[in-house]
């Protein structure tokens, strides 16, 4: 499939003192992918972001948007004559208008009166038409941004933190209404994000950013199982960082500048207790359970293997007792 | 200097198009009139040795001496009464909190005809002083009472600006800080002076700077109390002895005079800041003060209301009632309609030009239009006096340039009250729309709207109360203006202010109440509907 944007280099400098707010930032976006952004606050997400979609401009670099140039050091297409839309995270519905003014606002959204009628039967805000923003909930003002975006009819859609001022009841439902939605329309989308959960759901690729510059692009699976280092394993949740001397079979380690030496990302759930006596003797960890902690599903307990403290899941019909010796080893599918 | 013209480069590139080149023009066509002015501060003029050897000095010391008092005095009372009525309970609170703002209705020139025989009550007092003591001790002491009459009767109708802002910052700070001021141990007096006071500093500036800016403006109350500005020298030069460049010089000292007093403040707040960025939703819990404090406080905001309102409307309403038959002809009429009709049609040019500049350099994020619009405003830090001999030599170039006669025409003071009070719409419509347009204009763009539909259809209609509010302001100010009409109106035009002013310099005090107070009732009805509606946002 061919790629629909393709930013390369793109730099920003907000303060000459401190680091760029963008460095040297470079991916590419295929037709029909839904691509996310991901980053803890102040990575340059949202500044990139605006950068795709016209709002700032790079102080340089190069996008490329269905193979036309919208952003280089001659060019700057202003964010009305770019061919996509943004969804803002706080929605930026006009207060002023109703969903149906609000949905019909766009360019070229009045020429297809049918497009936003089908859409709004399948956001399900149909009925909704003449409410105004504040009359309706956060769920519903999330479809009719979308809809609105969507129904100028554009190539690429960008979406700012698109589920972050949700609830987590509403936010999973959404979650799967997005997925679907995206899949009907055969829409290119690319999302910022905080929240892995969010991007591992939806996103067909993952860029992950940090202070300003990529550290690694992977399909969701790629970036959760083989993360290239420290910050790119601790974004994604509770990670073991064991030491490869302990692992040297595994394929996958990076270099940990911290502890200055080879490691291993080893996620709670892939240490499982061994009960076979070859494999006890050749690659299992003799540890000592330290703490348990219930977490509803499971139950979580730290162990000292030497000097190192892993985090284990295991299930909660399963009878351990601080204190006590166990031997676990690692499985890295 | 990379940044600079990667910045030159993106404003010229590609933020410049009609919007922006006409933006541009605007802003600087306004701000025109006054670099006119500060251009001939070095042209070479025979007045000026015999000025600067004569009475420059004499200016330089009253503008001085009057700005010091005015402002110190209008900071101690707007302050204490703002922070009584916004952290303190005692009955009465409500009423003094919006009848506070009451004296802002009275231009300065009507207080002082109000309390034009203040001073001859002080003879019986200077003979005293010249039989006891010497005749240099009683014109020395009558010196310094001319200006603390003139300091009291400016302070108490000034006062208002600090305090209507004062008392929104001491409201907005909200509960969090001042109660962790109290759970470290402070008493009240100590949170006022280390939390509180420090906090409002920003606010209690901004209120000093417009009290300094009027009382430099003043020309109607310094001239009847006798006290020499930079306003009434450069009065003296123009219309008295004819000396355009004199009073050319004297307005380009005035205006310098400004910009380093705004250089001052910015120097001395250095990089302290003033907004901790909590947005506390708790308001403040008042103090509540016993039986004699609150006695004491109803006193402390009766003072300023006493004389800054009540005072001079009862005594101008005295005078009213026994010249009343004078109210009902063509001519007052007349009078009416034209102040009317002036300020209504300055205020919507002064929204309709803030609205359009604001708008483009906020959508477009142009920072050469921003600066264009910054020095477009720069006329509301001027005196009217200045700007009105700015728009004098700019008509005056019109004139040689095509023929044109724009001198003392309706169309050049619509000009110049447009020059004077641009600030005054544009700055509650500038940061309306950083408040609640900036992200709306985003999705607009986004969503491949043109400039004009998002201000048509998004902008405007949000700003609908900002934009009332700002024709308001600038309607309140234009009823008010003196110095400028004085200079620039047409021949045998009238407003209630020049009237009022006309009458005085005859000596006919007690006739020009009914113009007076003719102000002051459209002025306060206006004013306090503001109040309310700043009351309302809160």
């Amino acid at each position: 499939m061919k790629n629909l944007l393709s930013v390369s280099k793109i730099i920003k400098v907000y303060n000459q003192k401190k680091s760029p707010a963008l460095d040297e930032v470079s991916f590419k976006c295929k037709q029909g992918e839904t691509l996310a952004i991901i980053g803890s606050s102040g990575s340059g997400k949202t500044t990139l972001l605006r950068i795709i979609a016209g709002l700032d401009m790079p102080d340089s670099g190069k996008i490329i948007l269905n193979d036309k140039s919208i952003n280089d050091q001659n060019t700057f297409v202003s964010p009305e004559e770019r061919d996509c839309s943004l969804v803002f995270q706080d929605y930026a519905l006009f207060p002023n208008m109703t969903v149906r003014q609000n949905v019909s606002f766009g360019k070229n959204a009045l020429n297809n009166p049918k497009k936003i009628q089908e859409l709004l039967e399948l956001t399900k805000i149909d009925d909704l038409e003449n409410r105004f923003p504040h009359e309706i909930s956060g769920g519903q003002q999330q479809r009719v941004a979308l809809v609105r975006a969507l129904a100028t009819s554009p190539s690429l859609l960008l979406m700012d933190e698109p589920l972050s001022h949700l609830d987590q009841e509403l936010r999973e439902n959404v979650r799967s209404e997005l997925i679907n939605l995206f899949r009907k329309t055969k829409m290119t989308v690319l999302f910022v994000s905080h929240d892995t959960e969010d991007a591992m759901a939806m996103a067909d690729n993952i860029v992950v950013l940090n202070n300003g510059k990529v550290d690694q692009i992977g399909t969701p699976i790629e970036i959760y199982s083989s993360p290239v280092n420290q910050y790119v394993a601790l974004l994604f949740g509770k990670t073991n960082l064991i030491p490869l001397e302990f692992i040297p079979d595994c394929k996958h380690h990076f270099f940990d500048s911290k502890s200055k030496e080879e490691v291993v990302s080893v996620r709670p759930h892939q240490l499982k207790i061994t009960n076979n006596d070859s494999i006890k003797k050749s690659k299992s960890f003799a540890c000592k359970v330290i703490s348990i902690h219930y977490k509803g599903a499971y139950q979580e307990a730290k162990l000292e293997f030497k000097k190192l403290l892993l985090t284990v899941h295991f299930e909660m019909n399963f009878e351990i007792q601080v204190g006590s010796s166990l031997d676990i080893t690692f499985k890295e599918s | 200097m990379n940044k600079f013209y990667r910045i030159l480069k993106e404003e010229l590139f590609f933020k410049l198009n009609a919007w922006t080149i006409i933006s541009l023009l605007v802003g600087l066509f306004i701000f025109l009139p006054m670099a006119e002015v500060l251009w001939h501060f070095t042209d070479t003029a025979d007045s000026w040795e015999h000025l600067k050897e004569t009475v420059l000095g004499r200016y330089l010391k009253g503008s001085f001496i009057l700005v010091l008092g005015t402002a110190c005095l209008s900071i101690i009372t707007g302050v204490s009464c703002a922070w009584l009525v916004s952290c303190c309970d005692f009955p009465g609170r409500r009423f003094f909190e919006w009848a506070l703002i009451l004296p802002l209705a009275i231009p300065t020139y009507i207080a002082a005809y109000a309390y034009f025989d203040l001073l001859d009550m002080l003879n019986p007092l200077l003979v005293w002083i010249r039989t006891s003591f010497s005749i240099n001790t009683m014109i020395y002491l009558n010196d310094v009472l001319v200006y603390v009459v003139t300091i009291l009767v400016l302070a108490s109708v000034l006062y208002p600006y600090i305090y209507l802002l004062a008392r929104s910052s001491f409201s907005n700070q909200g509960s969090q800080l001042i109660e962790a001021a109290q759970m470290l141990g402070h008493s009240p007096k100590s949170i006022f002076w280390r939390v509180a006071l420090p906090m409002a500093r920003p606010a209690i500036v901004a209120g000093t700077s417009l009290v300094i800016m009027e009382t430099l403006n003043d020309y109607g109350a310094v001239k009847h109390f006798g006290v020499p500005t930079f306003t009434t020298g450069i009065f003296r030069s123009w219309l008295g002895m004819d000396d355009i460049s004199g009073a050319l010089r004297l307005a380009a000292c005035l205006m310098l005079f400004i910009f380093l007093l705004l250089l001052i403040e910015k120097g001395l707040r250095g990089g302290a800041k003033f907004n901790i960025g909590i947005s506390s939703s708790q308001p403040f819990k008042r103090y509540s003060l016993d039986l004699i404090k609150s006695r004491l406080a109803i006193l402390i905001c009766s003072i300023p209301l006493l004389v800054g309102f009540i005072a001079p409307v009862m005594r101008l309403s005295f005078w009213a009632t026994s010249n009343i038959e004078k109210l009902f002809n063509a001519s007052f009429l007349k009078l009416i309609i034209n102040s009317l009709s002036l300020a209504t049609i300055s205020s919507f040019v002064a929204v309709t030009v803030a609205i359009f500049l604001a708008y483009v350099a906020r959508y477009f994020s142009s920072s050469s239009v921003y600066t264009s619009n910054r020095m477009a405003i720069l006329g509301y830090s001027v005196p009217g006096a200045v700007v009105a001999i700015g728009i004098l030599l700019f008509s005056g170039q019109i004139n040689q340039l095509n023929g044109w006669v724009l001198t003392g025409s309706f169309f050049m003071l619509i000009f110049a009250y447009l020059i004077r009070f641009l600030a005054v719409a544009w700055q509650p419509i500038d940061s309306g729309m950083e408040k609640n347009c900036e992200q709306f204009n985003n999705a607009s763009r986004s969503l491949g709207s043109s400039t004009f539909k998002s201000l048509i259809r998004v902008n405007i209609p949000l700003l609908k109360n900002t934009l009332l509010v700002a024709g308001l302001l600038v309607f309140i100010d234009t009823i008010k203006e003196l110095p400028l009409t004085l200079i620039l109106r047409p021949f045998n035009f009238e407003t209630l202010a020049t009237r009022t002013f006309d009458l005085t310099t005859q000596g006919q005090i007690p006739e020009s109440s009914i113009p007076a107070l003719c102000i002051i009732l459209v002025v306060v009805f206006p004013a306090i509907w503001l109040n309310r509606q700043m009351e309302y946002k809160k």
